[in-house]
């Protein structure tokens, strides 16, 4: 080549990288705490429960991993139905409230024709509450086999859950964007953003997370590689502080936790808690004096209570506060903690049938954990 | 991102690049008619015969929605040269290809997939990747490697949004191009350059001369 193309083009290069540079988005939101932290007043300890109507879905065989959303019309839940998981009948369900009678948003042959491939299955769904009013559905489809055929995907409903927007798919891994799974709280971020709890479950299973930016752009973070934890849940301690509680994958059987002093851009280790975990799913949120609430399945070996601990350390120790009340429910699985208002709500999968929702104040918790209660 | 129809069109690319390069088979000097029946066989395998309802072109993408430009473009030269017997790439070109496939999915691949707490997938979100591709780029270029061109196709493909991914990782390296890349890599280094004269041997079949490997 003569010396002026090489020229030529060794500069179009190099301006490239600089243009593709410049439109990066380098710095990541610090964590909006606010919205953790509303106060929950003095209110008298109250504790409520219902099974969430799951209209056509209660006749099918499995419903499971909820994630229920505050949003202007009340409290939205997602989940999935079918006749088992990574079965090619699983279809995504919508209620806009606990009432309401819920709605098919997602099969897999809507999926197949929003992103112009075939897709075998569909599996976790969660739902966020924008600022603006909108809801937004993260869901994963399985491309072949079962988890670690993963995507995830996404679209958007402005009209409560009527209607929504042709789903896009967000390319989250190098090797074929395969095995991304999503689960658990997101965070709201400063910048208008979310921090999304997501994981990889490939050749390891570990824990990640996915920035959504307020512009539609999206990115990804690791908190640890290996094959030790998963499905984090992440608790601000502030703007730049955080940790993440996770399931585990060892033989520990322990909930393991890792921290981040600057806003998620880099974790800690994850270490063992004293808490056990059966390799379960768990959530955590913060209350109103500072202190962390963590819902976990109190054993190693099975899922047969949803239990209660409180941090008042940061996650440093934990106190067993107690148990919700069996109500004849002999497996819970994946709880979903939301703070709404001045009382938190509590989503889980009863028996691999039924969504069921708790509702309980500070008060309750408070009450529980009183020396007077042990 | 949505698949819009130039993130289709796009992904279909490589693919039909392989197919045709696969019709046309090994044929050095294959004719005008088995030319044009291979490109345009590969088109219609792709994108009409019908498979559970979809073509095979939506199949790939089930599993391949990105290719590189890099992988892209190393088809559309190899499908260039058998279409028109011209060399696009010199050996050199090639072997730099190779090289940079392989050491780049040493990089990627085994952190990207969870073996350490570090995500090099994640650069490719972040300035670090572009500011180290185009100087790459640039630098092959001002040698004269053509590889340099394939990374300059990368970075401006990014650029233009041709990808669903928008991550720079999946613009200059997909999992295709960097197996490719690591089982052709050491026959490319035991192939020596033509042309130099430490290089060039009389095989003593008359004094012609060939190129450094056996011939």
């Amino acid at each position: 080549m003569p010396l002026i193309p090489r020229l030529t083009l060794a500069v179009a290069a190099l301006l490239s990288g600089l243009l593709l540079a410049a439109r990066m988005h380098p710095e990541k939101g610090a964590f909006l705490t606010g919205e953790q932290d509303r106060p929950s007043g003095t209110a008298a300890p109250s504790f409520a429960t219902i099974v969430l109507n799951t209209g056509a879905a209660g006749s099918q065989p499995m419903v499971h991993v909820a994630s229920p959303a505050a949003y202007p019309g009340g409290l939205a839940t997602v989940w999935y139905g079918g006749t088992s998981e990574c079965a090619p009948d699983v279809r995504i369900w919508f209620s806009g409230n606990p009432d309401a009678d819920p709605a098919v948003i997602m099969t897999r042959e809507k999926a197949s024709r929003d992103l112009g491939r075939p897709v075998q299955a569909l599996g976790n769904a969660l739902l966020i509450a924008d600022h603006d009013g909108s809801l937004r559905l993260l869901f994963v489809t399985i491309a072949m086999g079962k988890w670690s055929g993963s995507q995830l995907n996404s679209c958007v409903s402005k009209d409560g859950g009527l209607t929504w927007s042709r789903a896009e798919r967000l390319t989250l891994s190098p090797f074929f964007n395969l095995a991304e799974l999503v689960r658990n709280r997101p965070l709201p971020l400063a910048d208008g953003g979310w921090c999304v709890p997501v994981y990889q479950e490939f050749l390891g299973k570990f824990p990640e997370l996915l920035w959504l930016g307020s512009d539609g752009s999206w990115r990804k973070s690791r908190i640890a590689g290996g094959c030790t934890s998963f499905q984090p849940s992440v608790v601000p301690l502030d703007g730049r502080r955080a940790i993440a509680l996770m399931r585990d994958y060892t033989p520990a059987r322990r909930i393991h936790l890792a921290r981040t002093e600057d806003g998620g851009r880099s974790w800690t280790k994850p270490i063992p808690t004293s808490l056990p975990n059966p390799d379960a799913g768990i959530s955590a949120l913060r209350l109103s004096d500072g202190r962390i609430l963590l819902a976990y399945n109190d054993s190693t070996i099975d899922r047969r209570n949803l239990s209660w601990a409180v941090s008042g350390d940061e996650g440093i120790s934990w106190r067993r506060i107690g148990s919700r009340p069996d109500q004849g429910i002999t497996s819970f699985s994946y709880p979903y903690l939301l703070r709404e208002g001045e009382g938190i709500d509590q989503a889980f999968t009863a028996d691999g049938k039924r969504i069921t929702l708790d509702r309980f104040n500070e008060g309750f918790l408070d009450r529980l954990a009183s020396p007077a209660n042990p | 991102m949505s698949p819009l129809p130039v993130h289709e069109f796009y992904a279909g690319i490589a693919p039909w690049a392989a197919l045709s390069l696969l019709l046309i088979g090994r044929n050095p000097h294959p004719g005008l008619r088995r030319r044009v029946a291979a490109l345009l066989l590969a088109t219609l395998l792709l994108l009409v015969v019908p498979v559970g309802g979809w073509n095979a072109a939506a199949w790939i993408r089930v599993t391949e929605p990105n290719p590189s430009f890099t992988l892209t473009g190393l088809l559309l030269v190899a499908l260039g040269s058998r279409l028109f017997g011209q060399h696009l790439f010199r050996r050199e070109d090639w072997r730099a290809a190779w090289i940079f496939g392989a050491v780049a999915s040493l990089t990627l691949y085994p952190m990207g997939l969870g073996l350490t707490p570090i995500d090099p997938y994640a650069w490719g979100w972040e300035r670090i990747l572009p500011l180290m591709t185009g100087p790459i780029a640039a630098l092959l270029l001002l040698r004269g490697n053509r590889c340099g061109i394939l990374l300059l196709t990368a970075l401006a493909g990014s650029l233009c949004g041709l990808q669903e991914s928008t991550n720079v990782w999946d613009a200059i390296l997909d999992p295709v191009y960097g197996i490719a890349a690591m089982l052709l890599l050491p026959g490319a280094i035991r192939t020596k350059d033509p042309g130099t004269p430490a290089e060039i041997r009389c095989n003593g079949d008359g004094g012609r001369q060939t190129e450094g490997m056996t011939v």
